[in-house]
């Protein structure tokens, strides 16, 4: 059977004693630019696609993936031996439904050229050193355009084509008994959205604030998270509200739906229908359209977020959270999982300033290092503190090294959650949040 | 597909093309509780093609082998753009032209093993998890075997043929009372057959004890300690806090870098020794070629505590005037060759482990690793499970002991080197810039270390 066949065509090829299939097809072209000590140094092109079909065979579950798009046989007599000994499939394949109304694909992005992309790059890189001649600088431009097709035997047939412009930006400053990186990276579906403005200002800030060492006092103090360390706070969040470990039993918060477990002033959303965000998608890998959905309001848990497979076992709906490459990575090649969408925190009322004005002595916290090498489904984070400062009363006194920051972060967002900052802003393209301030975090240096 | 790598490399007019196509052959059995979660097979061919002009690398990558005289061509269009902005023409290291075919011969090849023996092996080992104790709520069983084939070819005469084996198994039961779970992993792997899969037993129920033993230990309270690293622990720790530092594309552009890290700046005690090496027997971070086409070679990147070498791949290496290393490694065809490590560990001492902790009147046993992290001068390592010593006695389980440390000072630190140098292969793999999961391994004694800042609640 060699020879291309189309989605429908590889459907219509499964054996009538396949009682549901499912083709998902992806192409990605990409164009990643990078610079490296204030220079270009590679432009890639990137053609790849891919295929994965998935069948239900007498209630059970079979998968198989291939990049050869030409060749159907193997890619089905692999999905129905996998059916053979597969897992049961206590869902069945969802029916055409309405795309959720969200904003994915950008012309612009498109069209945005090579050219441009090093422009872009250099404009960047000469800001920094207009400020700083001697510090390494890396750039990089990334433009992603992806074709995603979702077709099943229940007469589903969706496609769409999604943009995405990501730019990161870092330097490093080299001295004896001092490497410090700084940077930062912001990602749209958008091309408008994409500046390298405020990523250059933040690090010019920055860098006049590191001079002076700072020491922190060992034991427990407020810890101001920055965005760009607030992951260390969600990833737990993430597995705590994954079906999943909640089916399992694994989840700290998987017996406690309705119940308050945070602060009365935390809420978290899960939002794949922000227009132009990263994870902004009018299906997910499924086929199901995607959702804008309360996890956390009050701090009572809402809702758990489900693909098709969990939500089967569950009783209940998909969320819409059912796409390739789950938290573990991977693409096309691996099976449907439960992916958050973009994490939004409402913001509060105290600017960033202002909280740290109102604390005698604080840890401000930018970047961190080992993130999730903790007991994450426990809540437990214990980080080495990659860029802080020591502040007090809104006074930065200097920067932190050697510091480890350490608590949980149930017990830490229930009883210890100070303030919420009133700036919010994308982080590493999956959290919409703005900075949050705990007391009580365990300081050792 | 030699001949059809070979007619589309002679398209190329630019200074240096490389084209690298592989074919991978893998599975995933994976458990979740008792759950069968996935059972998945795939195929893949793919390539890349990398010229480079004047400096400039330009790259194409592709699925679609009838594409590849088109993405030769697309490699060069933008490889003369990127010249176009470069200051410094890029030297590759010399590398003498080689044609070699790299066959394994394998105790089972996993490609043609039953998909039903490999998901009864996962059953089994997921089994022995789930019976060990009724506080077990779940389970990750994960059994991966991936069979790559590898062609490379470049403008200056190397052909390379080339197949690499893969086996990853991980073990990691979760336990649970009221909200104190725990989940530790043990994991093995192997650049073997399927029969290298089997007979894990033992390294299952030792996953399963220990998941029920964390629920009683304590948690570590943050401070700097005296620590004792396993040979788990070790592996990792000296992966992250001096081997990233070796990677040459660190400091090659870098003119500071390099007068930091100047070859024979003491960084560690006379006992101290640093290697990283391209083949240990059976081990995941073996092959015999890079992904540039040079010959595997053993690398001392600290010898008696002096820095003696970095690792390379042929730009790096040209830059800096020395000889490639053997380290351009690419996680797939998706991806350029970077600076990467293969199996790295700490040379052998001469302390027993009793001796080492003989004198502590209160220090911490770190075990096992989940992971680690650098930032070049600040990195942290995460133990899986630790215990206290307490007058020279190993005592009660910790957790939650994560530990940070400074390149400048650190190693320094090192007070004593066992005698029981192992090398761990385990499932896991390294991450860098975006490339993630590149099979390697690490490993050495016990070590002894003062002053390490640990992670913890006041």
């Amino acid at each position: 059977m060699k020879g291309h066949l189309s989605t429908q065509e590889l459907l219509q090829k499964l054996p009538t004693q396949v009682e549901a299939g499912e083709v998902y097809e992806v192409h990605i072209q990409q164009t990643p630019a990078q610079f490296t000590s204030g220079v270009l140094e590679s432009i890639k092109s990137v053609e790849t696609a891919g295929r994965a079909l998935r069948v239900i065979r007498q209630g059970r579950l079979g998968f198989a993936t291939t990049s050869d798009l030409d060749d159907s046989n193997v890619v089905i007599q692999s999905a129905l031996g996998s059916a053979e000994f597969g897992g049961p499939a206590p869902f069945s394949l969802p029916a055409p439904q309405p795309p959720s109304g969200v904003q994915y694909y950008d012309p612009a992005v498109e069209q945005l050229t090579e050219r441009e992309m090093i422009a872009m790059g250099k404009e960047a890189i000469a800001a920094l050193q207009a400020v700083n001649p001697t510090v390494q600088i890396s750039v990089g431009i990334h433009k992603t355009i992806t074709d995603v097709h979702v077709r099943n035997t229940s007469g589903l047939a969706v496609e769409s084509r999604r943009t995405q412009l990501s730019i990161d930006v870092d330097i490093q400053r080299t001295q004896e008994g001092d490497i410090l990186f700084i940077g930062g990276s912001r990602s749209s579906r958008q091309r408008a959205d994409i500046a390298f403005g405020p990523l250059v200002q933040y690090i010019i800030e920055r860098l006049q604030q590191v001079d002076r060492p700072a020491q922190a006092t060992p034991g427990t103090m407020p810890v101001v998270f920055d965005r760009g360390a607030l992951a260390t706070l969600f990833l737990p969040l993430i597995l705590g509200l994954h079906g999943r470990y909640v089916l399992q039993g694994a989840s700290p918060l998987g017996d406690k739906l309705g119940q308050a477990v945070l602060s009365p002033n935390f809420d978290l959303i899960d939002d794949a229908r922000l227009d132009y965000a990263p994870t902004a998608a009018p299906y997910d890998d499924e086929g199901v359209p995607t959702s804008r959905k309360a996890l956390i309001a009050g701090g009572v848990v809402q809702q758990f977020l489900y693909d098709l497979r969990t939500a089967g076992q569950a009783g209940t709906q998909s969320t819409g959270n059912g796409f390739r490459g789950g938290l573990m990575g991977g693409s096309w090649n691996t099976p449907p999982d439960i992916v958050p969408g973009t994490w939004i925190v409402p913001p509060g009322s105290q600017s960033l300033a202002q909280i740290l004005q109102g604390l005698d002595e604080a840890l401000l916290v930018e970047s961190i290092l080992g993130l999730g090498q903790g007991n994450m489904m426990a809540g437990e984070f214990s980080n080495n503190v990659a860029l802080g400062f020591l502040v007090h009363r809104g006074e930065i006194v200097g920067r932190v090294k050697n510091t480890m920051i350490a608590g949980n972060i149930y017990e830490l967002l229930k009883d210890r959650l100070i303030a919420i900052a009133a700036e919010p802003r994308q982080v590493f393209g999956l959290l919409h949040v703005p900075a949050l301030a705990l007391d009580g975090v365990g300081v050792a240096c | 597909m030699r001949d059809r790598i070979l007619q589309a490399l002679e398209r190329s007019r630019a200074d240096y093309t490389d084209i690298r196509v592989q074919r991978i052959w893998r599975t995933v059995v994976a458990y979740e509780g008792r759950e069968l979660d996935t059972l998945s097979t795939s195929t893949e061919v793919g390539g890349i093609v990398r010229c480079l002009v004047g400096g400039g690398w330009g790259i194409a990558v592709f699925n679609s082998l009838d594409s590849l005289p088109d993405r030769v061509q697309d490699a060069e269009r933008i490889a003369r753009l990127v010249a176009a902005e470069v200051h410094e023409p890029i030297h590759l290291a010399p590398v003498a032209p080689v044609q070699d075919e790299v066959l394994v011969s394998l105790e089972r090849d996993p490609r043609y093993v039953p998909l039903q023996e490999k998901q009864a092996l996962a059953e089994r080992y997921n089994k022995i998890l789930l019976d060990s104790s009724d506080k077990i709520v779940t389970t990750q069983t994960f059994y991966g075997d991936t069979f790559s084939e590898v062609w490379f070819v470049n403008s200056e005469g190397t052909s390379i043929y080339e197949q690499r084996p893969d086996l990853q198994l991980l073990f990691s039961p979760t336990a649970r009372e009221g909200d104190n779970v725990q989940s530790p992993y043990e994991s093995t792997g192997a650049a073997a057959g399927f029969d290298a899969a089997l007979n894990h037993e033992a390294l299952a129920e030792k996953a399963a004890r220990r998941a029920v033993e964390l629920l009683q230990a304590r948690p570590v309270k943050g401070g700097v300690y005296t620590v004792i690293l396993d040979p788990v622990l070790t592996g990792v720790f000296i992966h992250e806090a001096f081997g990233h530092l070796c990677e040459a594309d660190f400091l090659s552009k870098n003119p500071q870098m390099r007068e930091i890290l100047h070859l024979g700046r003491v960084f560690g005690p006379p006992e101290l020794n640093v290697l990283d090496d391209g083949y240990i027997a059976g081990s995941r971070g073996n092959y015999k070629y890079d992904d540039e086409g040079t010959l595997r070679r053993q690398v001392y990147l600290v010898r008696g505590g002096v820095l003696e070498g970095f690792l390379h791949n042929r730009e790096t290496a040209g830059r800096m005037g020395m000889a490639p290393t053997g380290n351009a490694r690419a996680i797939s065809y998706r991806f350029e060759p970077i600076v990467r490590m293969r199996n790295t560990y700490v040379g052998q001492g001469t302390v027993p482990f009793a001796e080492m902790i003989r004198d502590l009147s209160y220090g911490i046993y770190a075990c096992g690793a989940i992971g680690g992290n650098t930032e070049l001068e600040q990195f942290t390592f995460s133990a899986d499970h630790a215990f206290e010593i307490v007058d020279g006695q190993v005592g009660a389980m910790l957790r939650d002991v994560v530990l940070a440390g400074n390149i400048f000072e650190t190693l320094r630190n090192v007070e004593a080197i066992g005698n029981d140098m192992r090398i761990l292969n385990s499932a896991g793999g390294c991450g860098k810039g975006g490339q993630n999961g590149l099979p390697v391994t690490d490993g050495g004694p016990h070590l002894r270390i003062r002053g390490v800042t640990v992670g913890g609640r006041a």
